[in-house]
């Protein structure tokens, strides 16, 4: 990545962060699922004690070592390490969908994108910076959210559970692979559709329709991965990294500066 | 070396319209080269082949040797345009537009930002530097893009309509800059616009462009030449000598405080002028006024386009 590359990251990113009512509203949904939702939980735990049939099969789920010996700290703990991680799959897909979107059709529509093409970068170089541009952006909200949400739920857990909860060492793999890949593919897939599209409505319909099944069946896969083990979970995320590479790599053939006008 | 070469150019869109059709032009560094026809002439399109942002359909073309289809890249560090669907961020302010370009092309952020403050001094933006595009007038704007595509230092100005909603002082002030980037740094400019009389101004040479065909092309010495060489006199004097009554064209009646008329007569030289005004003088009439006019680029191009439609 050179310079070049990097200004028109900087540039992209700061068009949102400078939008301060767009910019808050990408926040609300990450903040509400990994503060509020958990809060709810750990507060209904500690006033309305649980009793251990409603949970038995879920804990039975969680291999036997890991399990803790009391009730309470074994659902906690399996609220941050089997539930929490999923949201962290969707997160990054739903921080940079509205930005990822918007990347060509954006400029297009403020009537800036040839100019951005008459500069001395290939088309593959916008289009990466494009996509670094959204990319960045969703893992600086992930990893935001998953630091305020470690610093709120050990604060919560200390105060009403009186012990701090512990993270799986998957939340490595989540944070710095899995979810990393996943947004990676989301990101390609929509600024390629912004390229195509003729208005933002149309990027960001596109977007949804075409990314939610997706999202649907990753979420749905990976609940049930982060039951089984780590190694597991590491060969998926290697899948997905691949994945995103080839993707990256297939969406600039045959893209041409003729498709933008 | 040529600075820009087409040869045999055409383009036709997948609806079928051929936009461009079979041009060939070579342009010397350092000159302004008029690019002039109507809206839908193909004056845009051409401007968008030669810097890669379309492919020909048939022929090619050059920017210092370089195929812009093959190598946008290096094309666009040489270039630098103007056209209205090329406009810049509303929401940063003139100057951060400015170094922003700057630096995706290529130069360090203290010399982007340098270069910048330059261009909006001698572009008498300097004040407006920290308001945003946003608020700029259409001018304003203008003078922005001009600057922009002058960051760089291109060799090669691409400026389509530059001086459009410009007030005559700043569009006074653009063409005495676009002369001196020629004349002094031998930047050629390659000028799409249909104001004839404005490109009449300031450039060296022009290409006359009709449904994507290019019509005549050279310097206006050699477009008179070619399509409407005739010199006329125009004359106003108090009244028509006998000998001269049928070749005169008159063009005014007198008025009712005075007695002139004015008149319109063909010549070949201004060798034919003296004898002119003789006969007027010694016919007794008084006169006014006498002046030779040649064709301008406006009379080759009426001409011009007058002669295509009456080919079947």
């Amino acid at each position: 990545m050179n310079r070049q590359m990097t200004a028109i990251i900087k540039k992209d990113i700061n068009s949102i962060v400078a939008n301060r009512r767009m910019f808050l509203t990408l926040l609300v949904v990450p903040l509400v699922l990994t503060i509020v939702v958990p809060s709810v939980f750990l507060v209904t735990m500690r006033f309305a004690p649980i009793e251990a049939g409603e949970f038995q099969k879920l804990l039975e789920l969680i291999p036997l070592s890991a399990r803790p010996d009391n009730l309470t700290e074994a659902v906690a703990a399996l609220m941050l390490n089997q539930v929490l991680p999923v949201f962290f799959l969707i997160i990054p897909i739903m921080a940079s969908s509205v930005m990822a979107a918007s990347s060509f059709v954006g400029e297009k529509e403020k009537r800036t994108l040839e100019t951005l093409l008459y500069c001395p970068l290939s088309l593959k170089q916008i289009f990466y910076a494009k996509v670094l541009a959204a990319f960045t952006l969703s893992m600086w909200i992930s990893l935001l959210s998953f630091a305020v949400m470690l610093v709120v739920l050990e604060t919560e857990g200390w105060l009403l559970l009186g012990s701090l909860l512990i993270p799986d060492v998957k939340w490595l793999l989540i944070m710095l692979l899995v979810s990393p890949a996943i947004s990676l593919v989301a990101v390609t897939l929509i600024v390629r559709f912004s390229a195509k599209a003729q208005s933002m409505e149309d990027a960001q319909q596109c977007a949804v329709f075409l990314l939610l099944p997706i999202l649907l069946l990753l979420v749905g896969q990976f609940t049930g991965v982060l039951l089984i083990n780590g190694w597991v979970l590491l060969g998926l995320g290697l899948v997905c990294a691949l994945l995103a590479w080839i993707l990256l790599r297939q969406s600039l053939r045959k893209f041409q500066y003729e498709e933008l006008f | 070396m040529n600075a820009v070469s087409l040869e045999h150019l055409s383009k036709t869109y997948p609806d079928g319209k051929q936009a461009v059709d079979g041009i060939s032009i070579a342009l010397k560094p350092g000159e302004i080269f008029g690019f002039l026809g109507s809206n839908g002439a193909g004056k845009t399109t051409t401007v968008k082949l030669l810097n890669g942002m379309l492919t020909p359909t048939r022929g090619s073309c050059r920017i210092f040797g370089l195929d812009p289809a093959a190598s946008p890249g290096q094309v666009h560090a040489l270039s630098g345009v103007v056209t209205e669907h090329a406009q810049m961020y509303d929401n940063l302010t003139g100057l951060q537009n400015l170094v922003f370009y700057g630096t995706v092309f290529g130069l360090t952020a203290a010399d982007s930002h340098e270069r910048s403050l330059q261009l909006l001094t001698q572009l008498e933006l300097l004040e407006a530097k920290d308001t945003r595009l946003g608020a700029y007038s259409t001018g304003m704007r203008q003078r922005l893009s001009l600057a922009r595509a002058l960051l760089h230092q291109p060799q090669v100005l691409f400026l389509d309509e530059p001086t459009s909603g410009l007030d005559p002082e700043s569009a006074q002030n653009v063409h005495s800059m676009i002369r001196s980037l020629a004349a002094k740094q031998g930047i050629t400019v390659f000028l799409c616009t249909h104001q004839l009389r404005y490109a009449q101004e300031i450039c060296t040479r022009y290409g006359l462009m009709e449904e994507g065909r290019l019509l005549a092309e050279g310097t206006l010495e050699e477009l008179r030449a070619r399509v409407c060489s005739g010199m006329t006199v125009r004359i106003a004097a108090s009244g028509i000598p006998q000998a001269l009554s049928g070749q005169l064209s008159q063009e005014t009646s007198p008025g009712a405080e005075g007695l002139s008329h004015s008149f319109r007569l063909p010549v070949r030289s201004e060798a034919d002028i003296p004898r002119l005004v003789r006969q007027f003088v010694e016919d007794g009439h008084d006169i006014y006024h006498v002046s030779a006019q040649l064709p301008s680029l406006e009379d080759i191009y009426f001409t011009l386009t007058r002669k295509k439609e009456e080919t079947p």
